[in-house]
């Protein structure tokens, strides 16, 4: 009786690992991939796997998720795997990147924010090694501040934050190095206030900075404007100047160039692939990429979600890369955070 | 009232067949979710949102509500029976809730746990419902020098729960503290405590810490003690809860609720600290003082009305302001943005119908729940009776697996292996596990709100009192501090009747029971000037005479916000 | 219990002392370390904390150890599954770790559905479960349905392993 029992739980074990490999999730994905560089560059790529370096709801994986539905809509890449490696800001992506060299089916979604963060968490492996295939979209920053705040323009606020750096608070979304840090430490640069005397108090992203600006908590606030759209229409919160190098739809404000400050910055996100890829990949995947980005689709989703468009591939997002990583390691040296 | 009109109308959008589907879609789904450590409500919608793009967004988004609300359920659920908090609101439940699975209560556990949160979520709702600009208006009007001042409260309520030896408790509190520590500096980005490591760099996850503390600490406890005799099953008692029971748990249900709603509303609130503060409340107010820490109802009673209260009024801010106050929230106003709706003031005006269909499921999805938890109570307590080794051995294999999903990262697993013996560790030499979880939870957030609270009054120390609601809860603190030195003074020149024993503690603990853990601190500030001499330990009666924590309890510490290792928009990137 | 085994465990409880007199060492070595660039705004600076946590520590551990010299102990904790007559039985409790960490260090080459099964099959056995083969069985089921479970229902993908192109 008892290896009956037994006997039949087998067959039953063995029936289910059948079936599931009958019904293969993980063959098809991994499988295909060598095949890819065989087929012709009018193919769908396939095999192609994003990386987020961050968890998942956040920018970049919105970004990426979108990216990767557009382009199996469109066809332009079949059988998109997108998946999360979070931890230290993105540096823990940044360092699986860097190590899986020449892996051509291995792309990296990130942006300003792990600049910033492969040098306060002192990663060795930088972005300047990666293969850059293009920058997708990217949001200029805003300096905001509550609707009852004496600060009018982006030249009052300047003013008195010359005369006391110390005394008047800057609110970010982000910790030393991220983003809505470097903005601001970027702004005193440009109107030469020395950043270590800014008094930079960081806030655990938009929804956290949100209150404080509400409840009229900090001095200003630098941050994208994206999350505030609605507190900015309904008059809450006041944009004083944006800091990209055109103005930002839907909000009325000058840019920083306008109110005469020489900075235009933006929080960028951009695709990149891991060194030691051969050329020829490198321009598939950038082709692929061209593509997804002249369809009306992934148009469609940029103005969905108030993500402004910044295609540049190759060559020159590497240099782009380059003069980000420049910028961003002499501000974090100059405060003692690199 | 207009309000009622819109509601009526959005419980005629929700009760449509296909949207009930989704609500208990969402529910079911939050359930299983909830029930794992590490995944939770937030991971599991920002997972599910690009699966829903092709959905109606009201359909979406009451399937997401349902995933919140169930997730606090599922909770619940393998704290009590498992000992494995799923979830950060509910690591409090576990201290007593286990306790009482482990005494053959566990369907009374579940069945409290059950109509409490219902209780609370209905409640918590119509809160939402009724008082959301007011609520709204308050929760932005405190800054870092208010929570600082919250966070003061906690660390004061600690001592109560630091159990009959002060001195293990204390030392439990700095273990604690230093794994809090673990992760970077708040205002210069420095690491601490990251020896090199990238993963160390975010910090240790409290639930990933809980789990290994309570679930893998007790599966290695019980391994190294398991009773050789025939396997008894754990014995599970009557099905329902008796007249005691209901008794015993309405006021903590009401009580639980009016803590949890205003912290979830507050944005820096959070679900742990108020399920921890009802749990300390609770303890002080019961007239079965004893069974703390052995599985007293109240315990479970109040902290899961509190979760429940708490994740409505979370909701409060989100909807009326666009204010995500935990990570769920900024998922779900991630998902608005998905569908090109705008969150914010604008959003009741803008988009009624869905909103109140929302608000609606939200009733229908506390409802749904309450359905399919409490006749099952019974029957999920018969779950305990699987044999030992295939229960702890699926305790363990259900806490890797939620650890590991959150990040795929084997390190996770790591952490639970070397904090698993810590748990065991201090099992074994009685050292109380609550006092570590809240220090883990608190001096992270202490640390982080008195610096900021400085940073933004630009050094000048009297911001910490700059704000009303931090003067008021400064009041309440140095009321209970000096609370003994009244009570001393009241014996003192008022001759009680009843002389000595019973006379002299009740008259501070009438008093006491207006300020809740005002009595707290007699104790402890009567111990904290001596020496812990032999006496104090071992004469500690093994029976909790004095309140219940002189176990090294393997259940129960406080929970932690964003409990969930993936809480998705952190930092701006 | 005789004199000498309460004197042992007397003794080993200092091994606690000495853990929060380490932990408390690090944290304080930890936080000497930092940089503590002035500031106006951030008078407590990153150092405070961490050396009035290390301070805690290391005063606990030395009370403490005064404590278990003068013949205090920690109560350990009981429970209905618990025996405490006997000193901790390490048969099992070690297989039990072992498997536990078979499983961090095989998850990412053999998959989870092995090391998962290694895990759970691992871990009944060292409880005392001896029916091999059903355990066996459970085992693989229980890893085969998480994992698809996940990959399915959530997207997320657990490690495949050895069995990738097979599942």
């Amino acid at each position: 009786m008892r290896r009956l029992n037994a006997l039949r739980l087998a067959a039953a074990a063995v029936g289910i690992a059948l079936a599931a490999t009958g019904c293969g999730v993980t063959g098809s994905a991994s499988g295909s991939a060598s095949g890819s560089a065989a087929a012709t560059n009018a193919g769908p790529v396939t095999g192609l796997r994003i990386m987020v370096p961050n968890t998942p709801g956040g920018g970049y994986d919105t970004t990426a998720r979108v990216a990767a539905k557009v382009m199996e809509e469109t066809k332009v890449a079949t059988g998109v795997e997108v998946f999360n490696l979070a931890g230290a800001g993105g540096t823990v992506g940044l360092a699986r990147t860097v190590n899986e060299k020449g892996n051509k089916d291995l792309t990296m979604l990130m942006g300003l924010g792990v600049v910033g963060a492969s040098y306060t968490n002192k990663s060795e492996a930088k972005l300047t090694a990666t293969t850059p295939l293009a920058r997708l979209i990217e949001e200029p920053g805003a300096i905001m501040v509550h609707k009852d705040s004496p600060y009018k323009s982006i030249n009052d606020l300047v003013d008195a934050w010359k005369k006391d750096p110390s005394k008047i608070s800057v609110g970010g979304g982000s910790s030393p190095g991220g983003p809505d840090h470097l903005l601001p430490m970027q702004l005193a640069q440009a109107v030469g206030i020395n950043p270590k005397n800014v008094n930079f108090v960081s806030f655990d992203g938009g929804g956290d900075l949100l209150p404080a600006i509400l409840g009229n908590k900090v001095g200003f606030a630098a941050s994208g404007a994206g999350e505030y759209l609605n507190q900015i229409k309904s008059g809450e919160i006041r944009v004083l100047a944006t800091s990209g190098s055109k103005r930002l739809e839907g909000v009325d404000a000058p840019t920083l160039k306008e109110s005469n400050i020489d900075l235009v910055f933006s929080n960028w996100r951009g695709i990149v692939s891991p060194p030691g890829v051969s050329d020829a990949d490198k321009a598939k995947l950038i082709a692929a990429l061209e593509k997804m980005h002249g369809t009306p689709q992934w148009q469609e989703a940029l103005k969905t979600r108030g993500w402004t468009d910044a295609f540049i591939t190759g060559d020159e997002f590497g240099t782009f890369l380059k003069d980000q990583d420049k910028r961003v390691a002499s501000v974090l040296t100059a405060l003692g955070l690199a | 009232m207009d309000a009622l009109n819109l509601l009526m109308q959005g419980f005629a959008t929700a009760a449509t067949p296909m949207n009930l589907l989704f609500a208990f879609i969402g529910v079911l789904l939050g359930t299983a979710v909830g029930v794992l450590p590490g995944i939770g409500p937030a991971m599991a919608v920002a997972l599910l949102l690009p699966l829903t793009y092709g959905l109606e967004p009201t359909s979406a988004f009451i399937m997401f509500a349902g995933i919140y609300y169930g997730g606090m359920y599922g909770g619940s659920t393998t704290s009590i029976l498992l000992n494995t908090p799923g979830e950060s609101a509910t690591v409090i439940t576990a201290i007593e809730g286990h306790k009482m699975a482990k005494a053959g209560r566990a369907a009374q556990a579940l069945a409290t746990a059950a109509i409490g949160s219902f209780v609370a979520g209905t409640i918590g709702t119509a809160l939402l419902v009724a008082f959301a600009p007011m609520v709204v208006q308050f929760a932005v009007s405190l800054g870092p020098p208010s929570y600082l001042a919250i966070m003061v409260l906690g660390l004061i309520a600690v001592t109560a729960v630091l159990g009959s030896s002060k001195l293990r408790g204390f030392s439990s509190l700095g273990l604690g503290m230093a794994i809090g520590l673990v992760g970077l500096d708040p205002v210069t980005g420095q690491q601490r405590m990251v020896f090199g490591l990238p993963l160390l760099a975010d910090g240790l996850d409290i639930v990933v810490v809980a789990v290994a503390i309570f679930a893998v600490g007790e599966a290695l406890w019980i391994a190294a003690h398991l009773r050789r005799k025939p396997m008894e099953t754990i014995p599970v008692g009557a099905p329902w809860m008796g007249k005691q029971d209901w008794k015993r748990s309405w006021k903590p249900w009401l009580r639980g609720t009016a803590l949890g709603f205003p912290f979830g509303a507050l944005p820096a609130g959070g679900a742990e600290i108020p399920t921890f503060l009802s749990y300390v409340t609770e303890k002080r107010l019961s007239k079965h003082k004893e069974e703390f820490g052995h599985g007293a109802i109240e315990g479970v009673a109040g902290p899961e009305a509190a979760n429940n209260a708490s994740a409505a009024g979370t909701l409060t801010p989100m909807l009326a302001l666009g204010l995500p106050t935990n990570a769920t929230a900024a998922v779900m106003l991630a998902a608005f943005v998905q569908y090109g709706i705008q969150p914010g003031p604008l959003l009741f005006q803008n988009e009624p119908q869905l909103v109140w269909a929302l608000i609606a499921s939200l009733f229908i999805g506390n409802t749904l729940l309450l359905l399919i938890n409490l006749p099952l109570a019974p029957m999920w307590a018969k779950l305990l009776q699987i044999p030992r080794p295939y229960l702890y051995a699926g305790i363990l294999f259900f806490a890797t697996l939620g650890a590991y999903a959150v990040n795929l990262q084997a390190f996770d697993l790591a952490i639970l292996l070397v904090l698993g013996l810590l748990g065991f560790a201090m099992r074994r030499y009685g050292l109380p596990v609550l006092p570590l979880i809240i220090g883990l939870i608190l001096a992270p957030r202490a640390e982080g709100q008195l610096r900021k609270s400085l940073q933004l009054s630009a050094g000048d120390i009297s911001g910490l009192w700059s704000e009303p609601i931090a003067i008021f809860v400064y009041g309440i603190v140095a009321l209970i501090l000096a609370w003994p030195l009244f009570a001393f003074a009241w014996r003192r020149f008022r001759p009680a009747p009843v002389a000595g024993g019973p006379g002299a503690p009740l008259a501070g603990g009438q008093a006491a029971a207006i300020v809740g853990p005002a009595a707290a601190t007699e104790g402890s500030t009567a111990a904290a000037g001596q020496l812990p001499s032999p006496a104090d330990t071992k004469d500690a009666p093994r029976q909790p005479a004095d309140g219940g924590d002189s176990r090294g309890d393997s259940s129960g510490d406080s929970t932690d916000q964003n409990r969930v290792q993936a809480p998705p928009p952190k930092a701006r990137l | 219990m005789s004199s000498q085994t309460l004197k042992l465990k007397g003794r080993s409880e200092l091994g606690i002392a000495a853990l929060l007199g380490a932990v408390g060492g690090v944290v304080v070595w930890d936080a000497l370390r930092l940089s503590v660039p002035y500031s106006h705004s951030d008078p407590v600076g990153p150092r405070t904390v961490p050396l009035i946590v290390g301070g805690l520590l290391l005063v606990c551990a030395v009370l403490l150890a005064i404590n278990v010299l003068r013949g205090g102990r920690g109560e350990a904790e009981e429970g209905e599954d618990v025996d405490l007559s006997h000193p901790s039985d390490w048969k099992t409790v070690v297989p039990l770790l072992a498997a536990f960490l078979a499983n961090i260090l095989l998850i990412d080459t053999l998959g989870w559905v092995i090391s998962g099964t290694l895990l759970f099959w691992g871990s009944v056995w060292a409880l005392g479960s001896r029916k091999y083969i059903r355990d066996g069985l459970i085992s693989i089921v229980m890893s085969v349905a998480t994992f698809y479970g996940f990959y399915l229902g959530l997207g997320i993908h657990l490690p495949a392993g050895l069995l990738a192109g097979v599942l």
